[in-house]
């Protein structure tokens, strides 16, 4: 211990950065946990505040033995990130309560530098990012305070210089160094995220669990098309008698039976995706994309290649829904029904099919039903269980939202022996005026219905006349779900978006982590050439490596120089200069003092001897007195009042 | 506050004539919360100016009388048996007072010396292992005979560091004499009006607190004590305690001449007060070889 004077100030840092890392991991693993983790880092705020002594090895080792155990037990062994994260923060806090000596804190130091950083495989947001820095820059404080005799103010002001000179240096390197493909992938962290399944069944959900969540961004390159915009993300194509599902025939891991087709473009745009743990991805229509972690298939849906940690940016190009023949096995497979359930609806659309002319006609019927019989749109529907839940939608309850609907008249539709299937993505995008981009989010959830009519995959959404307002915009906007909406909403800025300073706030907190995602996490290699193409043009592209070299080059010189350069330390405290021209020209006028007068003395002594100086004299003494006995700062009138009093001295006669 | 200072200084020069000089070193030393020794001849003087001193600054006042047969119980304060309740009661000594004039400390044996070491360094007393508080402010204003004079006891060098300063009121400047024989009398200092109270002194005490001393100023005091460290010429060296004494004492002594910064000047100004009974100097001999001290050590700039 002795030999470590900051011993205090390191456990209260560390204590410090490790209470901040638990409270951000308190999101992504078991609260108990975590729980755990923070106990014993306010143990050792508690030691060290008390200067009581560190558990002994033999406590500590059955401690750590439990909470290895805990841990095995509260995250089980299918995430290997999280275990490995939750690992060494085990580790780390363990150790932490154990050290005593330089080379403990050490340890402890490089351990944290990972800690931290393990944090950017789960969050890679402005708010992380800041917070994760200023956790990095008091782990460098703390590591000069292993070897320093500093103040952790000191020693955190000094690392945050350091940073501050290296920051140049590390964005030069991100822009210009080439961008290497990951040698390896990490396999993906399970972030908990509501929002789409592969699997449909909205009459088992009594309450849609809305968030506020970002799913995606997009910004178009040209014009974008009128709304409203479908986000297709999942098609599902077999119905079991409750729930809508998404057969292995349309799972991507077998390849599509479907040739892709030749596509006469409408749209391209640029979607930025948010981490998730599933593979789907989103686009309008029939999408294409031809980024390389993206696949697409017949369906015109895309798919992530591998799961991603950060956000995904690609390119999407856009054609019409499949407008071609559907072949006899086809219709069979988008008409399947599971007979023996809802015999009400089944004869409803019997009725109805009977009715109708044509199909197209089938397609109005059924719209203008679900517009005249009395159907409402809400966000907290009732529970239906049992067999026949389509037919308790129907004919007793009436009260639901987007996936009632889309899956009623998917039933309906294939009941009357027209193709149809579920769709599920997003429906509508928050336009923010100031970048021209759509923000989407986990409350903008929906399920529609598309419908095989005249040789054409048309949309059918039901939702669409009943609360035809949900077409428009983005459901925060809805005026009249809006409070129903809001008391369903988890608590965030969203909810508060009636006030119209926290919704600019949040308007520019979300331009701003665009730009973020946009530019900083989304920077990749395609970026990066382009920027260094638009900077030296392609032809000269091949400075570049040159240019790095050199630059690196001259900043490493320039650096080594400045560090050995000669430099004159002994500064000389202020106004010593001065007085020592004054003894110089006492010299030269031939007055002699002893020597051990002290400067007021001195300069009394030149008075007595040249009268004609003395006021000047004496008011250079007051001068002095001022700056070096008063403390008072050598400000540049006194300079020029001490350089002035030099002259007239040195002038009298 | 200075016109306070300046008027207790022209109070206490109304009393005893010529020694503006040593009337200031000796507030000096009070203001420093310090002791202080005062050696000279009988009949200088040395009494009247502790009187004085209480009065001015509103102190209550206690002289003891040294001398051979005084014990420390005599200073202290004994336990006396209280025979109707069978218990002992603390009857409080001379000491219990802010200001205690220890007449002629040398002439008592050792061990009544030491009687004071305690009170002097820790402000409270010991009997009977109880501990009493001595009142706030406390100082000990002690005279002693020169060596020279029969019936002394030496003050030990541990004691003498214990006095913040020592000065030497010697003998009065013709002038003053003069005005002594010519029947012109100084003022009783019984008539001398109080100008302060304790809680003034202890403010004019944080104020002295906060003069600046600068570090070409401590660099002058470090110069200055390591010469005396270095020198074989002295019997004794001065202490980190004398060099605190010596900041202190300089502090207020540049509160006494209206600043609110040190000089070397005031450095020079107490350091003789301050070091040259710490150096196992003499009066008769010590002024000069102090002063040499000050001629040989440059000030730092």
């Amino acid at each position: 211990m002795a030999d470590m004077l900051n011993i205090r100030a390191i456990n209260l840092a560390m204590s410090f950065i490790y209470a901040c890392l638990f409270a951000f991991y308190l999101a992504h693993m078991p609260v108990f946990f975590v729980g755990v983790l923070a106990l014993l880092c306010v143990w050792n705020f508690y030691l060290t505040l008390t200067n009581k002594a560190k558990p002994n090895g033999w406590l500590a080792n059955i401690l750590a033995g439990f909470a290895l155990i805990l841990m095995i037990y509260t995250l089980g062994m299918g995430d290997t990130v999280i275990l490995f994260v939750a690992m060494l923060l085990l580790s780390s806090i363990f150790k932490l309560l154990q050290a005593k000596t330089k080379k403990h804190y050490h340890v402890i130091v490089t351990l944290t530098f990972f800690s931290i950083s393990s944090a950017y495989l789960f969050n890679q947001s402005i708010l992380t990012t800041l917070s994760m820095s200023a956790l990095f820059l008091l782990n460098f404080a703390v590591l000069s305070l292993i070897e320093s005799k500093h103040s952790l103010k000191l020693a955190s002001k000094q690392s945050a210089k350091l940073l501050f000179i290296a920051l140049p240096l590390a964005v030069f390197l991100l822009l210009f160094l080439p961008k290497m493909p990951a040698f390896w992938q990490l396999p993906g962290p399970k972030l908990a995220k509501t929002g789409l399944s592969e699997q449909v069944d909205p009459f088992d959900i009594a309450k849609l669990s809305n968030s506020d969540e970002l799913v995606f961004r997009v910004r178009f390159d040209s014009p974008p098309p009128v709304s409203p915009y479908y986000w297709r993300a999942l098609v599902h194509d077999t119905f079991d008698g409750n729930a809508w599902k998404t057969s292995d025939l349309l799972k991507f891991n077998n390849k599509t039976t479907e040739p892709i087709k030749q596509l006469s473009v409408t749209n391209s745009y640029t979607i930025i995706a948010e981490p998730a743990n599933q593979k789907w991805l989103y686009g309008l229509n029939y999408a294409t994309s031809n980024n390389k972690y993206v696949d697409s298939n017949a369906l015109g849906l895309l798919r992530k290649k591998q799961y991603q940690a950060k956000s995904l940016q690609y390119q999407v190009s856009n054609s019409p829904l499949s407008t071609e023949q559907l072949s006899d096995w086809q219709i069979n497979y988008y008409t399947r029904l599971n007979n023996k359930t809802n015999s009400q609806a089944q004869q409803l659309a019997n009725t109805l099919k009977e009715r109708s002319r044509s199909d197209k006609d089938f397609y109005d019927t059924l719209l203008n039903y679900f517009a005249t019989k009395g159907f409402s749109y809400t966000l907290t529907p009732d529970l239906m269980t049992g067999n026949n839940t389509i037919d308790q939608f129907l004919f007793e309850k009436q009260r639901g939202f987007c996936g009632h609907y889309a899956s009623a008249a998917a039933y309906m539709f294939r009941a009357a022996g027209i193709p149809a299937r579920l769709v599920s993505g997003y429906l509508g995008a928050e336009k923010n005026q100031a970048n021209n981009y759509l923000s989407v989010r986990q409350y903008d959830a929906h399920a529609w219905v598309e419908v095989y009519i005249n040789d054409q995959w048309q949309i059918f959404d039901a939702t669409a006349v009943v609360a035809p307002e949900r077409l428009n915009g983005s459901l925060s906007q809805n005026e009249e779900l809006n409070d129903e909406f809001k008391s369903n909403l988890d608590f965030g800025l969203v909810s508060l978006s009636n006030f119209a300073a926290i919704n600019w706030l949040r308007l520019k907190l979300e331009t701003l982590d665009y730009q973020w995602t946009s530019w900083v996490l989304g920077f990749d290699e395609e970026k990066q050439s382009n920027f260094l193409k638009s900077l030296f043009g392609s032809k000269n592209i091949w400075l570049v490596p040159l240019g790095v070299v050199l630059f690196l080059i001259t900043s490493f010189s320039a650096y080594f120089i400045y560090l050995n350069w000669p430099r004159n330390n002994t500064k000389q405290p202020p106004l010593v200069n001065e007085l020592e021209s004054l003894n110089k020209w006492a010299k030269k006028m031939n007055i002699a003092a002893p020597v051990h007068y002290s400067p007021n003395q001195l300069l009394a002594h030149y008075a007595q001897q040249k009268p004609q100086a003395a006021q000047h004299l004496n008011e250079f003494s007051q001068l002095f007195n001022q700056v070096r006995y008063a403390k008072k700062p050598f400000t540049k009138d006194r300079k020029t009042q001490a350089k002035d009093l030099i002259k007239l001295i040195k002038s009298s006669k | 506050m200075q016109s306070t200072v300046t008027a207790i200084i022209d109070d206490l020069s109304s009393v005893i004539f010529g020694k503006k000089q040593q009337i200031k070193l000796a507030l000096t030393c009070l203001f420093s919360e310090g002791h202080l020794l005062i050696e000279d001849l009988p009949g200088m003087g040395k009494t009247t100016l502790s009187h004085a001193l209480a009065a001015v600054l509103g102190l209550s006042y206690q002289r003891i009388q040294f001398t051979s047969d005084l014990l420390p119980a005599d200073i202290l304060g004994t336990n006396v048996f209280n025979a109707s309740e069978h218990t002992f009661t603390f009857h409080k000594g001379p000491i219990f007072s802010q200001v205690v004039l220890a007449d002629e400390i040398n002439r008592a044996g050792p061990k009544t010396q030491s009687a004071l070491l305690e009170a002097m360094e820790e402000q409270q007393v010991t009997v009977d292992g109880k501990k009493y508080a001595l009142p706030t402010p406390f100082f000990v204003i002690a005279t002693q005979n020169p060596l020279y004079q029969s019936g002394t006891y030496p003050l030990p060098e541990s004691q003498l560091d214990r006095f913040l300063m020592r000065i030497s009121l010697g003998f009065p400047p013709k002038e003053a004499e003069k005005q002594l024989i010519l029947n012109i009398k100084p003022r009783d200092y019984t008539q001398l009006p109080q100008r302060i109270n304790s809680q003034q002194l202890t403010d004019i005490q944080n104020l002295i607190s906060k003069v600046i001393i600068s570090s070409p100023v401590i660099d002058y005091i470090i110069e200055l004590v390591t010469h005396t460290r270095q020198s074989a010429a002295f019997a004794g060296s001065l202490s980190p305690r004398a060099s605190m004494a010596l900041a202190k004492a300089a502090k207020s002594w540049a509160f006494i001449e209206s600043r609110d910064f040190v000089t070397p000047e005031d450095v020079q100004a107490v350091f003789a007060s301050v070091c040259q009974h710490r150096l196992g100097l003499h009066n008769e001999s010590g002024e000069s070889q102090v002063n040499e001290i000050l001629k040989t050590v440059a000030v730092p700039i």
